[in-house]
């Protein structure tokens, strides 16, 4: 048996959702430009009329829901170090499944070894809802099918929608996700389960995507290839203005800071980059990463050659967010052909 | 994603400045007695932890006590930049604030038997302080102690106290010498490396424990492994720009590690394996 969810009843079913959860989903602020965040109440009044879950990219991807670009560690005065946290209930709906992979990326990057009780408590709960993509929402920059992480998740999610004409098919990925659809029983409707017809949208969904590289050769090659050239020429374009970073769903580097004055104040952690010169400066004014070239080998050889080895998963999606933030044109897929030495377009 | 609270590694906890002792013009050592925990902030050897001035920052600072004399907690700290210059401001009953110890650690039994060579620059024989009065306080049974220490001038030596309590215990070494003599100064001149015939330095059941600025232990490492030390007869601590002390902040990445949690003890096979352009030395 399969579950059924009209696409006339999603708006119903987030305002639904809205009593229980904080709900997330992509929205159209402006023609093109889709942001990833809170429904609000404006957006009841207008009934939802600016989602979007059709195949527009959002420019930021759900990272900062977690791990926010800047959050409050502890506050502190005369009563102390005082700890502030957030766990509200968050439901994440119409994610796509590179994004999904970032998230669960960076869910085993700050689990590992002791859980990052900051992110952990804004994570913990929270519902993931993949529209999986029928067509590519970066058609020249995102190329999940070479990554391995789409269009559709395989798996990781709570629950995943695939479009079937006026419907989505439900699949259901976890406890919770079915918790879900049983609380909602107006608008998830018990249906046979049409899996030749999520086969075939799911198998064309992938067709469509024309950006392709040769991933697993370059994984293969960032183990032992040395492409000081490749990073010296990008080093040199660069402009090192950390867009790539911020918008990348498996970026999680963070500088903490102090403010405040007389005794009361709050510290403070922030997104940080690899490519800021800055970030590796030390007091003293020695810096070990000061050449261009270097910062540039960083980012790359972060992603495609120690995250493998150490997360057993590449720290590249293949959401094309770089690329598309790029103001120099600098992105992933690019470096991969470079390295990779061909096209590979098909 | 399980549903449990997790302790909260960032939250740093108050500690009482107990002792303050000038070592040179701009590096004090701290004895800080944590409060409110109840019992003693146990460490090893070679292991920092983050301190804290509310309001300024947070830096990592290595612990220079000896996890042998229990009770005591030591940090060396030279005023560098905001958060160290105002940590110089403070007197004994004043607070700073503390989280940790991370790290590895030193080896300890495996150097038993040894001859130990300690090699140190500047500031980097804090770190080094840690394991010496922890090797002193069971010297029987260790072999010979040298400790080769450098500095830029005479007045940047630190413990200068404590070389003398050092040179006075048998069967242990020390030498100093500094970049740039100052008239009242009658030591030796030149480089750590210069020290290594006079104390007739010899690879034989011998281990190097080095910390220093980078030029120093790349030189210094260097040297070692020319006249015979093994990859793992080199030990050394580093240091990096960090701000978490736990492995997610990022910034103390080389390569693949760490510093911060699988450091900032290494041997030089490791360091050597740290690609180049990270800039290591």
């Amino acid at each position: 048996m399969g579950t059924i969810l009209h696409k006339y009843d999603v708006k119903a079913l987030l305002i639904e959702a809205a009593g229980d959860w904080d709900v997330y989903a992509p929205f159209e602020e402006a023609p093109g430009d889709v942001a990833f965040r809170r429904m609000n109440e404006t957006d009841r009044g207008g009934g939802l009329a600016r989602l979007e879950l059709g195949d527009l990219p959002s420019l930021a991807g759900p990272k900062g829901l977690f791990f926010p670009q800047s959050e409050t560690l502890f506050r502190f005065g005369s009563g102390g170090v005082e700890e502030t946290v957030e766990s509200s209930p968050k439901l994440l709906f119409g994610i796509r499944s590179c994004d999904l992979a970032g998230l669960l990326f960076a869910d085993g990057f700050f689990e590992k070894d002791f859980a990052d009780s900051y992110r952990h408590s804004r994570r913990q709960g929270s519902l993931l809802v993949v529209k999986g993509c029928l067509s590519p929402p970066r058609p020249t920059s995102c190329f999940c099918v070479s990554a391995g992480t789409g269009p559709f998740a395989e798996g990781g999610f709570d629950l995943q929608l695939v479009e079937l004409g006026e419907d989505y098919a439900v699949e259901i990925g976890s406890e919770a996700g079915e918790r879900f659809v049983a609380d909602h029983p107006r608008y998830f409707a018990p249906r046979d389960s049409p899996s030749a017809e999520i086969a075939r949208v799911k198998e064309g969904a992938a067709e469509t995507l024309g950006l392709k590289v040769d991933f697993g050769k370059a994984l293969k090659l960032m183990e032992a290839g040395d492409f000081e050239k490749v990073y010296a020429e990008l080093g040199e374009r660069c402009i090192y203005c950390g867009a790539c970073l911020y918008v990348c769903p498996t970026c999680t580097c963070f500088n903490v800071f102090d403010r405040g004055a007389g005794g009361e104040g709050e510290r403070l952690r922030n997104w940080d980059g690899c490519v800021f010169e800055g970030y590796t400066r030390e007091a003293s004014g020695h810096n070990p990463r000061t050449k261009k070239s270097s910062r540039t080998a960083r980012r790359y050889e972060h992603k495609l050659k120690y995250d493998p080895s150490a997360a057993g998963r590449s720290g590249c999606v293949g959401c094309g967010r770089c690329l598309d933030a790029c103001p120099v044109g600098i992105g992933m897929s690019k470096f991969i052909r470079t390295i990779t030495g061909g096209t590979e377009e098909s | 994603m399980t549903t449990d609270a997790v302790r909260n590694e960032y939250l740093p906890l108050p500690a009482l400045i107990r002792d303050i002792r000038r070592e040179t013009f701009d590096v004090k050592t701290f004895s800080l007695e944590p409060v409110g925990v109840g019992e003693p902030f146990a460490y090893r050897q070679g292991q920092f932890a983050e301190l804290s001035v509310l309001g300024l920052g947070e830096v990592p600072i290595s612990i220079t006590s000896s996890p042998s004399r229990k009770g005591h907690l030591e940090f060396t700290i030279r005023a560098a930049g905001r958060v160290t210059r105002a940590m110089h401001e403070l007197a004994i009953g004043d607070t700073m604030h503390i989280r940790g110890p991370y790290g590895n650690a030193f080896p300890f039994e495996s150097l038993k038997g040894k001859n130990l060579y300690f090699v140190a620059g500047g500031i980097g024989l804090a770190p080094l302080r840690s394991l010496i009065n922890m090797v002193l306080d069971a010297k029987g049974e260790f072999g010979n102690v040298r400790i080769l220490y450098g500095a830029k001038s005479p007045d940047e030596l630190c413990f200068k106290g404590e070389l003398e309590e050092w040179k006075a215990i048998p069967g242990v070494e020390v030498l100093a010498t500094v970049d740039r003599a100052d008239q009242g100064w009658k030591g030796r001149v030149g480089l750590v490396t210069t020290l290594w015939d006079e104390v007739g330095l010899s690879p034989a059941n011998a281990v190097a424990i080095l910390c220093g600025p980078p030029i120093m232990i790349k030189f210094a490492a260097a040297g070692l492994a020319e006249r015979g030390f093994g990859d793992g007869e080199i030990i050394m601590t580093l240091e990096r720009y960090m701000k978490c002390g736990v492995g997610k902040c990022g910034h103390c990445n080389i390569g693949g590690r760490f510093v911060c949690t699988d450091g900032p003890v290494f041997d030089y096979g490791q360091v050597k394996a740290m690609p180049a352009k990270e800039g290591v030395f």
